[in-house]
Protein backbone atom coordinates (compact mmCIF):
# COMPACT_ATOMS: atom_id res chain seq x y z
CA UNK A 1 0.00 0.00 0.00
CA UNK A 2 1.50 3.29 -1.31
CA UNK A 3 0.91 6.42 0.75
CA UNK A 4 1.08 9.95 -0.95
CA UNK A 5 0.01 13.69 -0.48
CA UNK A 6 -1.69 15.91 -2.70
CA UNK A 7 -2.39 19.43 -3.37
CA UNK A 8 -5.17 20.58 -5.59
CA UNK A 9 -5.75 24.28 -6.89
CA UNK A 10 -8.53 26.39 -8.20
CA UNK A 11 -7.09 26.52 -11.50
CA UNK A 12 -4.83 25.26 -14.14
CA UNK A 13 -3.09 28.22 -13.95
CA UNK A 14 -2.14 28.11 -10.16
CA UNK A 15 -1.18 24.51 -10.47
CA UNK A 16 0.99 25.53 -13.22
CA UNK A 17 2.45 28.51 -11.47
CA UNK A 18 3.35 26.09 -8.30
CA UNK A 19 4.95 23.79 -10.68
CA UNK A 20 7.60 26.92 -12.08
CA UNK A 21 7.70 28.57 -7.98
CA UNK A 22 8.93 24.93 -6.87
CA UNK A 23 11.46 25.12 -9.41
CA UNK A 24 13.30 26.75 -7.05
CA UNK A 25 13.32 24.03 -4.30
CA UNK A 26 14.06 20.46 -4.09
CA UNK A 27 11.36 18.81 -3.24
CA UNK A 28 9.99 15.80 -5.31
CA UNK A 29 7.02 15.98 -7.10
CA UNK A 30 4.72 15.30 -9.89
CA UNK A 31 2.27 16.86 -11.78
CA UNK A 32 -1.05 14.37 -12.07
CA UNK A 33 -4.65 14.15 -12.70
CA UNK A 34 -6.91 15.09 -9.53
CA UNK A 35 -7.50 11.62 -8.31
CA UNK A 36 -11.50 10.82 -8.41
CA UNK A 37 -11.34 9.90 -5.18
CA UNK A 38 -10.90 13.95 -4.33
CA UNK A 39 -12.62 15.57 -6.56
CA UNK A 40 -14.55 14.87 -10.11
CA UNK A 41 -12.98 18.27 -11.24
CA UNK A 42 -10.56 17.47 -14.38
CA UNK A 43 -7.73 19.70 -13.33
CA UNK A 44 -3.93 18.82 -12.82
CA UNK A 45 -2.84 18.23 -8.66
CA UNK A 46 0.68 18.30 -7.04
CA UNK A 47 1.62 14.57 -5.85
CA UNK A 48 4.40 14.92 -3.13
CA UNK A 49 6.19 12.93 -0.26
CA UNK A 50 3.78 13.33 2.76
CA UNK A 51 6.72 13.97 5.13
CA UNK A 52 7.25 17.53 2.46
CA UNK A 53 3.57 18.06 2.44
CA UNK A 54 3.32 21.18 5.22
CA UNK A 55 6.07 23.02 4.74
CA UNK A 56 5.78 22.96 0.84
CA UNK A 57 2.12 24.18 1.07
CA UNK A 58 3.21 26.49 3.56
CA UNK A 59 5.82 27.72 0.42
CA UNK A 60 3.44 28.33 -1.85
CA UNK A 61 1.33 30.03 0.44
CA UNK A 62 4.07 32.49 1.23
CA UNK A 63 4.27 32.81 -2.77
CA UNK A 64 0.38 33.73 -2.86
CA UNK A 65 -1.09 30.95 -4.50
CA UNK A 66 -4.33 29.59 -3.30
CA UNK A 67 -4.25 25.98 -2.87
CA UNK A 68 -7.75 24.22 -2.99
CA UNK A 69 -7.36 21.45 -0.69
CA UNK A 70 -4.44 19.05 0.69
CA UNK A 71 -5.13 15.57 0.92
CA UNK A 72 -3.52 12.18 2.28
CA UNK A 73 -4.34 9.29 0.05
CA UNK A 74 -3.71 5.39 0.95
CA UNK A 75 -3.98 3.57 -2.54
CA UNK A 76 -3.80 0.15 -2.77
CA UNK A 77 -3.86 -1.24 -6.62
CA UNK A 78 -6.98 -0.63 -8.12
CA UNK A 79 -9.54 -0.08 -5.75
CA UNK A 80 -10.59 3.40 -4.35
CA UNK A 81 -8.12 4.44 -2.26
CA UNK A 82 -8.45 5.91 1.16
CA UNK A 83 -8.99 9.94 1.75
CA UNK A 84 -8.23 12.14 4.49
CA UNK A 85 -8.66 16.19 3.79
CA UNK A 86 -5.51 17.13 6.20
CA UNK A 87 -5.37 20.90 4.83
CA UNK A 88 -4.66 23.03 8.08
CA UNK A 89 -4.44 26.56 6.85
CA UNK A 90 -0.74 27.92 7.58
CA UNK B 1 13.37 49.20 -68.13
CA UNK B 2 10.26 50.85 -66.15
CA UNK B 3 9.34 48.96 -62.94
CA UNK B 4 5.37 48.09 -64.05
CA UNK B 5 7.52 45.90 -66.43
CA UNK B 6 9.95 44.67 -64.51
CA UNK B 7 7.56 43.32 -61.92
CA UNK B 8 5.20 41.85 -65.40
CA UNK B 9 8.25 39.79 -65.89
CA UNK B 10 9.04 38.92 -61.84
CA UNK B 11 5.49 38.55 -61.16
CA UNK B 12 6.36 35.56 -59.11
CA UNK B 13 9.27 37.51 -57.31
CA UNK B 14 8.32 40.87 -56.67
CA UNK B 15 6.26 41.13 -53.10
CA UNK B 16 6.49 43.93 -51.25
CA UNK B 17 4.16 44.16 -47.87
CA UNK B 18 3.58 47.50 -46.95
CA UNK B 19 0.78 46.60 -44.82
CA UNK B 20 1.77 45.41 -41.36
CA UNK B 21 -0.06 47.94 -39.57
CA UNK B 22 -2.99 45.55 -40.86
CA UNK B 23 -1.41 42.17 -39.99
CA UNK B 24 2.34 42.01 -39.63
CA UNK B 25 4.26 40.01 -42.60
CA UNK B 26 6.89 38.09 -42.28
CA UNK B 27 6.97 36.49 -39.17
CA UNK B 28 10.39 35.79 -37.80
CA UNK B 29 10.84 32.12 -38.76
CA UNK B 30 10.70 30.29 -35.03
CA UNK B 31 6.61 32.11 -34.75
CA UNK B 32 6.15 29.56 -37.85
CA UNK B 33 8.24 26.99 -36.30
CA UNK B 34 6.53 26.95 -33.19
CA UNK B 35 3.34 26.79 -34.24
CA UNK B 36 3.82 23.91 -36.49
CA UNK B 37 5.29 22.65 -33.90
CA UNK B 38 3.21 22.71 -31.32
CA UNK B 39 0.20 21.50 -33.53
CA UNK B 40 2.25 18.24 -35.08
CA UNK B 41 4.17 17.02 -31.66
CA UNK B 42 2.62 18.39 -28.24
CA UNK B 43 -0.95 18.87 -29.32
CA UNK B 44 -3.24 18.66 -26.37
CA UNK B 45 -6.29 20.37 -24.91
CA UNK B 46 -4.72 23.19 -21.98
CA UNK B 47 -6.44 22.40 -18.77
CA UNK B 48 -8.05 19.46 -19.90
CA UNK B 49 -7.55 16.02 -18.45
CA UNK B 50 -3.94 15.07 -17.18
CA UNK B 51 -1.96 13.48 -19.46
CA UNK B 52 1.42 14.76 -20.59
CA UNK B 53 0.41 17.00 -23.52
CA UNK B 54 -1.93 18.57 -21.72
CA UNK B 55 0.25 19.58 -19.18
CA UNK B 56 2.52 20.95 -21.86
CA UNK B 57 0.32 22.85 -23.21
CA UNK B 58 -0.73 24.16 -19.91
CA UNK B 59 3.29 24.99 -19.46
CA UNK B 60 2.91 26.36 -23.00
CA UNK B 61 0.16 29.25 -21.81
CA UNK B 62 2.02 29.64 -18.48
CA UNK B 63 5.12 31.02 -20.75
CA UNK B 64 3.50 32.68 -23.11
CA UNK B 65 1.73 35.03 -20.03
CA UNK B 66 4.94 35.33 -18.39
CA UNK B 67 6.44 36.56 -21.01
CA UNK B 68 4.02 39.17 -21.72
CA UNK B 69 3.78 39.71 -18.26
CA UNK B 70 7.69 40.76 -18.54
CA UNK B 71 6.65 42.51 -22.13
CA UNK B 72 3.94 45.05 -20.61
CA UNK B 73 6.23 45.22 -16.89
CA UNK B 74 3.04 43.86 -14.95
CA UNK B 75 3.60 41.39 -12.08
CA UNK B 76 1.08 39.09 -12.05
CA UNK B 77 0.59 36.88 -15.23
CA UNK B 78 -2.71 35.83 -13.70
CA UNK B 79 -4.07 39.21 -14.86
CA UNK B 80 -3.11 38.71 -18.54
CA UNK B 81 -6.04 36.75 -20.17
CA UNK B 82 -5.66 35.22 -23.48
CA UNK B 83 -8.65 36.71 -26.58
CA UNK B 84 -8.86 36.26 -30.34
CA UNK B 85 -7.65 39.73 -31.26
CA UNK B 86 -7.19 43.08 -29.74
CA UNK B 87 -11.30 43.18 -31.03
CA UNK B 88 -11.95 40.73 -28.91
CA UNK B 89 -9.85 41.85 -26.11
CA UNK B 90 -11.69 45.28 -26.15
CA UNK B 91 -15.07 43.92 -26.55
CA UNK B 92 -14.27 41.62 -22.64
CA UNK B 93 -13.54 45.05 -21.23
CA UNK B 94 -15.94 47.13 -22.18
CA UNK B 95 -18.84 44.90 -21.94
CA UNK B 96 -17.23 43.47 -18.86
CA UNK B 97 -16.89 46.81 -17.18
CA UNK B 98 -19.60 49.06 -18.12
CA UNK B 99 -23.07 49.07 -16.70
CA UNK B 100 -26.37 51.04 -16.74
CA UNK B 101 -26.01 54.22 -16.51
CA UNK B 102 -21.73 54.55 -17.16
CA UNK B 103 -21.07 57.75 -19.36
CA UNK B 104 -17.66 56.67 -21.33
CA UNK B 105 -15.13 59.06 -22.67
CA UNK B 106 -12.99 57.82 -26.06
CA UNK B 107 -11.34 59.82 -28.72
CA UNK B 108 -11.84 60.17 -32.91
CA UNK B 109 -9.06 58.47 -33.52
CA UNK B 110 -11.04 54.76 -32.22
CA UNK B 111 -11.34 52.27 -34.53
CA UNK B 112 -14.62 50.48 -35.22
CA UNK B 113 -13.28 47.80 -32.57
CA UNK B 114 -14.19 50.32 -30.30
CA UNK B 115 -16.74 52.68 -32.21
CA UNK B 116 -19.21 49.62 -32.31
CA UNK B 117 -19.24 47.87 -28.88
CA UNK B 118 -19.48 51.54 -27.83
CA UNK B 119 -22.85 52.03 -30.28
CA UNK B 120 -23.75 49.13 -28.97
CA UNK B 121 -24.72 49.54 -25.37
CA UNK B 122 -25.54 53.07 -26.51
CA UNK B 123 -27.91 52.15 -28.79
CA UNK B 124 -28.96 49.92 -26.26
CA UNK B 125 -29.72 52.53 -23.45
CA UNK B 126 -26.76 50.97 -21.49
CA UNK B 127 -24.08 54.06 -21.74
CA UNK B 128 -23.46 57.48 -22.95
CA UNK B 129 -20.25 58.56 -24.43
CA UNK B 130 -18.47 61.86 -25.85
CA UNK B 131 -15.68 61.99 -28.18
CA UNK B 132 -12.57 64.05 -28.21
CA UNK B 133 -12.02 65.48 -31.30
CA UNK B 134 -8.60 64.94 -32.86
CA UNK B 135 -6.23 67.91 -35.05
CA UNK B 136 -5.59 66.68 -38.30
CA UNK B 137 -2.43 65.60 -37.36
CA UNK B 138 -4.08 63.22 -34.95
CA UNK B 139 -3.90 65.03 -31.65
CA UNK B 140 -6.58 64.75 -29.19
CA UNK B 141 -7.97 68.03 -27.99
CA UNK B 142 -6.94 67.74 -24.27
CA UNK B 143 -9.05 70.73 -22.93
CA UNK B 144 -12.12 69.75 -24.51
CA UNK B 145 -11.43 66.49 -22.36
CA UNK B 146 -11.07 68.48 -19.68
CA UNK B 147 -14.78 69.64 -20.11
CA UNK B 148 -15.81 65.95 -20.87
CA UNK B 149 -16.13 64.41 -17.29
CA UNK B 150 -19.07 63.98 -16.24
CA UNK B 151 -20.40 62.49 -12.36
CA UNK B 152 -21.25 59.43 -13.82
CA UNK B 153 -18.05 59.08 -15.97
CA UNK B 154 -16.32 55.79 -15.39
CA UNK B 155 -13.85 55.02 -18.19
CA UNK B 156 -11.50 56.84 -20.38
CA UNK B 157 -10.74 55.03 -23.79
CA UNK B 158 -7.18 55.52 -25.51
CA UNK B 159 -6.01 54.48 -29.12
CA UNK B 160 -2.78 54.41 -28.15
CA UNK B 161 -1.87 55.39 -31.86
CA UNK B 162 -3.64 55.82 -34.44
CA UNK B 163 -4.02 52.95 -37.57
CA UNK B 164 -3.97 55.60 -40.26
CA UNK B 165 -1.64 58.20 -39.47
CA UNK B 166 0.27 56.61 -36.71
CA UNK B 167 0.41 59.35 -34.34
CA UNK B 168 1.01 58.10 -30.84
CA UNK B 169 -1.52 59.31 -28.19
CA UNK B 170 0.09 61.63 -25.30
CA UNK B 171 -0.64 58.68 -22.85
CA UNK B 172 0.74 59.53 -19.46
CA UNK B 173 -1.28 63.31 -19.46
CA UNK B 174 -4.04 61.55 -20.45
CA UNK B 175 -4.02 58.95 -17.53
CA UNK B 176 -3.18 61.30 -15.12
CA UNK B 177 -6.42 63.74 -16.31
CA UNK B 178 -8.84 60.84 -16.12
CA UNK B 179 -7.14 59.03 -12.75
CA UNK B 180 -7.70 62.62 -11.03
CA UNK B 181 -11.32 62.24 -11.89
CA UNK B 182 -11.20 58.71 -10.84
CA UNK B 183 -12.33 57.34 -14.34
CA UNK B 184 -10.58 54.24 -15.55
CA UNK B 185 -8.66 53.68 -18.23
CA UNK B 186 -8.69 51.32 -21.84
CA UNK B 187 -5.61 51.79 -23.91
CA UNK B 188 -6.06 50.05 -27.38
CA UNK B 189 -2.76 48.58 -28.09
CA UNK B 190 -3.40 47.18 -31.44
CA UNK B 191 -0.88 49.52 -33.23
CA UNK B 192 1.77 49.64 -30.39
CA UNK B 193 2.12 46.35 -28.43
CA UNK B 194 5.52 45.02 -29.70
CA UNK B 195 5.90 48.53 -31.47
CA UNK B 196 6.66 50.63 -28.85
CA UNK B 197 7.20 49.88 -24.63
CA UNK B 198 4.26 49.91 -22.66
CA UNK B 199 5.16 49.75 -19.12
CA UNK B 200 1.80 49.32 -17.45
CA UNK B 201 2.19 49.46 -14.32
CA UNK B 202 4.49 51.95 -13.88
CA UNK B 203 1.83 54.23 -16.66
CA UNK B 204 -0.98 52.80 -13.88
CA UNK B 205 -3.06 51.23 -17.02
CA UNK B 206 -6.11 49.81 -15.80
CA UNK B 207 -7.08 47.70 -19.07
CA UNK B 208 -4.98 47.24 -22.28
CA UNK B 209 -5.90 45.64 -25.34
CA UNK B 210 -3.28 44.07 -27.79
CA UNK B 211 -3.18 41.85 -30.32
CA UNK B 212 -0.98 39.35 -31.32
CA UNK B 213 -0.52 39.07 -35.32
CA UNK B 214 0.85 42.74 -35.60
CA UNK B 215 3.54 44.34 -33.82
CA UNK B 216 4.05 41.21 -31.65
CA UNK B 217 4.99 39.12 -35.01
CA UNK B 218 2.46 36.13 -33.79
CA UNK B 219 -0.64 34.44 -35.82
CA UNK B 220 -3.74 35.59 -36.36
CA UNK B 221 -6.21 34.64 -34.16
CA UNK B 222 -3.80 35.62 -31.00
CA UNK B 223 -3.88 38.41 -28.50
CA UNK B 224 -4.86 39.57 -24.92
CA UNK B 225 -6.27 41.97 -22.40
CA UNK B 226 -4.42 42.88 -19.06
CA UNK B 227 -6.87 43.83 -16.21
CA UNK B 228 -5.27 45.44 -13.24
CA UNK B 229 -5.74 44.12 -10.46
CA UNK B 230 -8.59 45.18 -8.42
CA UNK B 231 -10.68 45.22 -11.18
CA UNK B 232 -13.22 42.51 -11.76
CA UNK B 233 -15.44 41.93 -15.08
CA UNK B 234 -17.60 40.64 -15.95
CA UNK B 235 -17.35 37.31 -18.56
CA UNK B 236 -18.51 37.92 -22.15
CA UNK B 237 -17.84 34.25 -22.38
CA UNK B 238 -19.18 31.61 -19.81
CA UNK B 239 -17.88 27.45 -20.44
CA UNK B 240 -15.51 25.03 -20.16
CA UNK B 241 -12.34 25.91 -18.26
CA UNK B 242 -11.15 21.90 -17.28
CA UNK B 243 -11.50 23.19 -13.25
CA UNK B 244 -13.88 23.31 -11.13
CA UNK B 245 -16.02 21.08 -13.51
CA UNK B 246 -18.40 20.34 -10.70
CA UNK B 247 -20.12 23.56 -10.38
CA UNK B 248 -22.33 25.27 -12.78
CA UNK B 249 -20.80 28.48 -12.26
CA UNK B 250 -17.70 29.21 -14.27
CA UNK B 251 -14.89 30.01 -11.93
CA UNK B 252 -13.88 33.77 -10.85
CA UNK B 253 -10.59 33.24 -10.40
CA UNK B 254 -8.49 34.70 -12.97
CA UNK B 255 -7.12 33.80 -15.71
CA UNK B 256 -9.95 31.64 -16.04
CA UNK B 257 -12.80 34.07 -15.35
CA UNK B 258 -12.38 35.64 -18.82
CA UNK B 259 -11.09 32.39 -20.70
CA UNK B 260 -14.17 29.72 -21.99
CA UNK B 261 -13.57 27.02 -24.30
CA UNK B 262 -10.38 25.89 -25.62
CA UNK B 263 -7.75 28.40 -26.34
CA UNK B 264 -5.40 28.80 -29.41
CA UNK B 265 -2.54 26.95 -28.30
CA UNK B 266 -0.43 26.56 -31.26
CA UNK B 267 -1.24 30.23 -32.31
CA UNK B 268 -0.25 31.20 -28.76
CA UNK B 269 3.14 28.86 -29.47
CA UNK B 270 3.83 31.37 -32.40
CA UNK B 271 2.67 34.46 -30.48
CA UNK B 272 5.50 33.33 -27.60
CA UNK B 273 8.16 32.92 -30.55
CA UNK B 274 7.07 36.44 -32.07
CA UNK B 275 7.71 37.97 -28.68
CA UNK B 276 10.88 36.27 -27.84
CA UNK B 277 12.18 37.31 -31.32
CA UNK B 278 11.26 40.87 -29.66
CA UNK B 279 13.08 40.37 -26.81
CA UNK B 280 16.25 39.01 -28.04
CA UNK B 281 16.34 41.57 -31.02
CA UNK B 282 15.32 44.59 -27.98
CA UNK B 283 12.41 46.43 -28.47
CA UNK B 284 14.23 49.71 -28.47
CA UNK B 285 16.25 48.71 -31.60
CA UNK B 286 13.29 47.57 -33.41
CA UNK B 287 11.63 51.06 -32.39
CA UNK B 288 14.90 52.88 -34.09
CA UNK B 289 14.50 51.17 -37.21
CA UNK B 290 10.34 51.27 -37.50
CA UNK B 291 11.28 55.31 -36.54
CA UNK B 292 13.86 55.43 -39.07
CA UNK B 293 12.22 53.59 -42.25
CA UNK B 294 8.80 56.16 -41.76
CA UNK B 295 11.09 58.97 -41.58
CA UNK B 296 12.66 57.73 -45.01
CA UNK B 297 9.33 56.67 -46.33
CA UNK B 298 7.77 60.72 -45.57
CA UNK B 299 10.74 62.27 -46.53
CA UNK B 300 10.98 60.30 -49.98
CA UNK B 301 7.36 61.22 -50.51
CA UNK B 302 7.48 64.42 -50.22
CA UNK B 303 9.79 64.50 -53.16
CA UNK B 304 6.11 63.93 -55.40
CA UNK B 305 4.20 67.03 -55.83
CA UNK B 306 0.64 65.33 -56.49
CA UNK B 307 0.70 63.52 -53.16
CA UNK B 308 -0.49 64.71 -50.58
CA UNK B 309 0.85 62.92 -46.95
CA UNK B 310 -1.77 62.50 -43.26
CA UNK B 311 0.25 62.17 -40.26
CA UNK B 312 3.01 63.61 -38.32
CA UNK B 313 6.07 64.73 -40.45
CA UNK B 314 7.85 64.24 -37.11
CA UNK B 315 8.46 60.48 -37.17
CA UNK B 316 9.56 59.74 -33.16
CA UNK B 317 5.61 60.68 -32.76
CA UNK B 318 4.30 57.91 -34.81
CA UNK B 319 4.33 54.29 -35.26
CA UNK B 320 5.50 52.91 -38.43
CA UNK B 321 2.23 54.11 -40.85
CA UNK B 322 1.22 56.99 -42.68
CA UNK B 323 -1.58 57.87 -45.20
CA UNK B 324 -1.82 59.63 -48.90
CA UNK B 325 -3.56 60.36 -51.39
CA UNK B 326 -2.46 61.42 -55.02
CA UNK B 327 -4.38 64.59 -56.30
CA UNK B 328 -7.93 63.76 -56.04
CA UNK B 329 -7.13 59.46 -57.85
CA UNK B 330 -9.27 57.25 -55.67
CA UNK B 331 -7.42 55.76 -53.37
CA UNK B 332 -8.24 51.77 -53.68
CA UNK B 333 -7.38 52.75 -57.74
CA UNK B 334 -3.88 54.00 -56.59
CA UNK B 335 -3.73 50.72 -54.34
CA UNK B 336 -4.82 48.56 -57.18
CA UNK B 337 -2.08 49.75 -59.60
CA UNK B 338 0.36 49.74 -56.93
CA UNK B 339 -0.35 45.64 -56.60
CA UNK B 340 -1.30 44.88 -59.97
CA UNK B 341 1.54 46.74 -61.45
CA UNK B 342 4.46 46.84 -58.86
CA UNK B 343 3.77 44.03 -56.59
CA UNK B 344 3.00 46.53 -53.91
CA UNK B 345 1.01 45.35 -51.17
CA UNK B 346 -0.93 48.77 -49.15
CA UNK B 347 -4.51 49.14 -47.88
CA UNK B 348 -6.94 51.83 -49.24
CA UNK B 349 -10.17 52.95 -47.92
CA UNK B 350 -11.28 53.86 -44.11
CA UNK B 351 -9.26 51.71 -42.03
CA UNK B 352 -11.87 50.89 -40.00
CA UNK B 353 -11.53 54.10 -38.68
CA UNK B 354 -14.27 56.83 -40.11
CA UNK B 355 -14.11 59.58 -37.09
CA UNK B 356 -10.13 59.50 -37.70
CA UNK B 357 -10.49 59.98 -41.49
CA UNK B 358 -13.34 62.75 -40.38
CA UNK B 359 -10.32 64.28 -38.55
CA UNK B 360 -8.24 64.54 -40.96
CA UNK B 361 -10.24 65.60 -44.01
CA UNK B 362 -10.35 61.86 -46.42
CA UNK B 363 -14.13 60.97 -44.99
CA UNK B 364 -15.48 59.40 -46.91
CA UNK B 365 -13.18 58.70 -49.75
CA UNK B 366 -10.60 57.72 -47.40
CA UNK B 367 -6.68 57.10 -47.99
CA UNK B 368 -3.88 54.53 -49.27
CA UNK B 369 -2.29 53.63 -45.97
CA UNK B 370 1.57 52.54 -46.25
CA UNK B 371 3.03 50.69 -43.34
CA UNK B 372 6.34 49.32 -43.38
CA UNK B 373 7.41 46.76 -40.79
CA UNK B 374 10.78 45.65 -39.17
CA UNK B 375 11.62 43.67 -42.09
CA UNK B 376 11.33 46.45 -44.42
CA UNK B 377 14.34 48.48 -46.11
CA UNK B 378 15.41 51.41 -47.21
CA UNK B 379 15.76 49.64 -50.83
CA UNK B 380 11.63 48.76 -50.60
CA UNK B 381 10.65 52.28 -49.68
CA UNK B 382 12.85 53.56 -52.97
CA UNK B 383 11.10 51.34 -55.44
CA UNK B 384 7.82 52.29 -53.64
CA UNK B 385 8.17 55.79 -54.31
CA UNK B 386 9.37 55.14 -57.59
CA UNK B 387 6.40 52.61 -58.55
CA UNK B 388 4.23 55.94 -57.43
CA UNK B 389 6.16 58.21 -59.81
CA UNK B 390 5.30 55.55 -62.17
CA UNK B 391 1.80 55.82 -61.41
CA UNK B 392 1.51 59.88 -61.33
CA UNK B 393 3.37 59.77 -65.03
CA UNK B 394 1.11 57.23 -66.36
CA UNK B 395 -1.80 59.18 -65.63
CA UNK B 396 -0.97 62.68 -66.14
Amino acid sequence: MAVNCYITFPSTYSAIRAENLLKQKDYPYKMVPVPRAISSSCGTALRCDCKDIFSLASFLRQQDLDLEGIYRLEESGMKMPKVEDINVES
Amino acid sequence: MLKAEHHKNNRETLNLYFDNAATSWPKPEPVYQAAEKQMRQMHGNPGRSGHTRTLEADRLLYRVRATLTALFQVKDPSRIIFALNATDALNIALKGLLNKGDHVIHTALDHNSVLRPLARLRHDGIITTTTIPCSSEGDPDLHFLEKAYQSNSVLLVINHASNVIGTIAPLNEMIESAHHRGVKVLVDAAQTAGAIPIDAEAMDLDLLAFTGHKSLLGPTGTGGLYVKNGIELKPLREGGTGSQSERDQHPESMPERLEAGTLNSSGLAGLLAGVDFIQETGLVNIRKHEVAIRDYLYQRLQEIKAVRLFGPADSEKCVGSLSLNIKSADCGEIGYLLEDQFGILTRSGLHCAPLAHQAIGTFPQGTVRLSPGYFTSTADVDYLVDALKEIISFSS
